[in-house]
């Protein structure tokens, strides 16, 4: 069982200690034939991609449900918890306002999936590992730093589509709002770098992984 | 190629003088500010954007004109922030941190992102757009910071609206590297102006009309 820093470091500094090979092999089994073709060519050491838009849109919706399950857990602090480590109770429902932003993610990509003719990925169960509200926000701020990563990294393989291109880049603003804003939640800065760095599949299914139960 | 981005500034001037004589009109003294930050934070959110899109001809003509369209974006951003940071005192942010502080940070990034995209239209063969001359018009340290966060809720929706025109896939993600950044700043400033800082679940793109009928408001020439 990993520490919370273990995890968020993990999350944020690529230093995380799971076993790649395992964690590549579990993972190949989620989010259905696209995922697992992506994988084994990560594997491979070759740039990741995707075999066709709706791949990339499943992607982005694996992660929509690790977020929105996530702030489904916002529910279980009370506005004094927040007071109690120094925030006014106003915090929570910002929290509670990214909640919704991110079911409105997954609501959204679902139904564009299903558009392409696709079959959307479903929730997974997940474990988050937190144990109190301090843990919570670090947690969320590593999720959503991977998260904007995340759309950075593959929106060029929307090039070609530009409805679905513009639409995952709307939901890519949003997810960089919530991590500025996390970020200064938990102290540290908001936009730390004038550039965002993209993550590539491999690396967001290696951070995100350590969430993630069964899909 | 010059020329889109003279057009580009001449549509500016036009939009802004007939902004300024409808602004006059319906609402007197009424500010550029709360104008700016009205059109940049209202309105539905729309994830299907075809219909706004839904025009005779593409925007751009190539990525050189994408990019450039962007740095004139840019200038304007690093522009306000090196000519004001500093002017008046911003205080602490509802988490103690002093503002000014942080929107030095953001003025480099925007000094940052004009360097890079000067560099890349130009090792495009391009001309790069330079810097015009602005009129932000604040007066005090809460109209500065409105008008910031109206700036940088502008260039969100910029490079949302116009990333569909880059045929590149580097400049893409270069470009999405640059947006996520002025999220980030929005953020903040919608934050630091007691505003929601992520008002929607999905950001507004915005064609280059729009923009210009909101970036217009500060550009003199």
């Amino acid at each position: 069982m990993q520490t919370i820093q273990q995890r968020t470091h993990g999350l944020v500094l690529d230093r995380l200690t799971v076993n790649r090979t395992g964690q590549v092999i579990t993972l190949a089994a989620i989010g259905g034939a696209g995922f697992g073709r992506g994988i084994a060519r990560a594997q491979d050491a070759t740039p990741v991609d995707f075999e066709a838009p709706v791949d990339v849109i499943n992607y982005a919706l694996t992660l929509e449900h690790i977020e929105n399950a996530f702030y489904m857990g916002v529910a279980d602090f009370a506005g004094s918890d927040f007071e109690a480590i120094g925030f006014q109770a106003g915090v929570k429902d910002r929290l509670t306002a990214i909640g919704e932003h991110e079911q409105a993610h997954v609501d959204a990509l679902t139904a564009v999936v299903k558009q392409l003719g696709g079959d959307p990925v479903k929730a997974g169960t997940y474990d988050f590992g937190y144990g109190n509200l301090q843990e919570f926000l670090q947690v969320a701020a590593a999720l959503e730093g991977v998260g904007v990563a995340a759309y950075g990294g593959a929106a060029q393989y929307l090039i070609d589509e530009d409805d679905l291109l513009t639409a995952a880049l709307t939901i890519h603003g949003v997810e960089a709002r919530h991590a500025s804003y996390l970020n200064v939640v938990n102290g540290t800065d908001p936009f730390p770098a004038a550039f965002e760095k993209p993550m590539t599949k491999a690396e967001v299914l290696e951070a995100a992984g350590p969430f993630i139960k069964s899909m | 190629m010059h020329t889109y981005h003279e057009q580009l500034l001449e549509q500016v001037v036009q939009e802004r003088s007939r902004l300024i004589s409808r602004r006059r009109l319906l609402a007197g003294g009424a500010s550029l500010v709360a104008g700016a930050a009205a059109l940049s934070l209202t309105g539905p959110a729309r994830i299907g954007i075809a219909p706004a899109f839904a025009q005779d001809k593409a925007p751009f003509k190539n990525d050189v004109e994408v990019l450039n369209y962007a740095l004139t974006l840019e200038h304007l951003e690093h522009a306000f922030y090196r000519d004001g940071v500093g002017m008046f005192a911003l205080g602490m942010d509802p988490f103690g941190m002093d503002i000014a502080t942080r929107l030095m940070a953001v003025r480099d990034h925007e000094a940052a992102h004009v360097k890079t995209l000067t560099d890349v239209v130009t090792q495009l063969g391009g001309t790069p757009v330079t810097e015009a001359t602005y009129d932000f018009g604040y007066t005090d340290a809460n109209s500065f910071l409105m008008t910031a966060a109206a700036l940088e809720n502008t260039g969100v929706s910029a490079y949302d609206g116009a990333a569909q025109y880059l045929e590149d896939k580097g400049l893409l993600t270069a470009a999405g590297s640059i947006v996520a950044i002025e999220a980030r700043h929005a953020s903040y400033l919608n934050m630091v102006t007691g505003t929601d800082p992520f008002p929607e679940g999905f950001e507004q793109a915005k064609t280059p009309d729009e923009i210009l009928k909101i970036a217009g408001q500060f550009i003199k020439s």
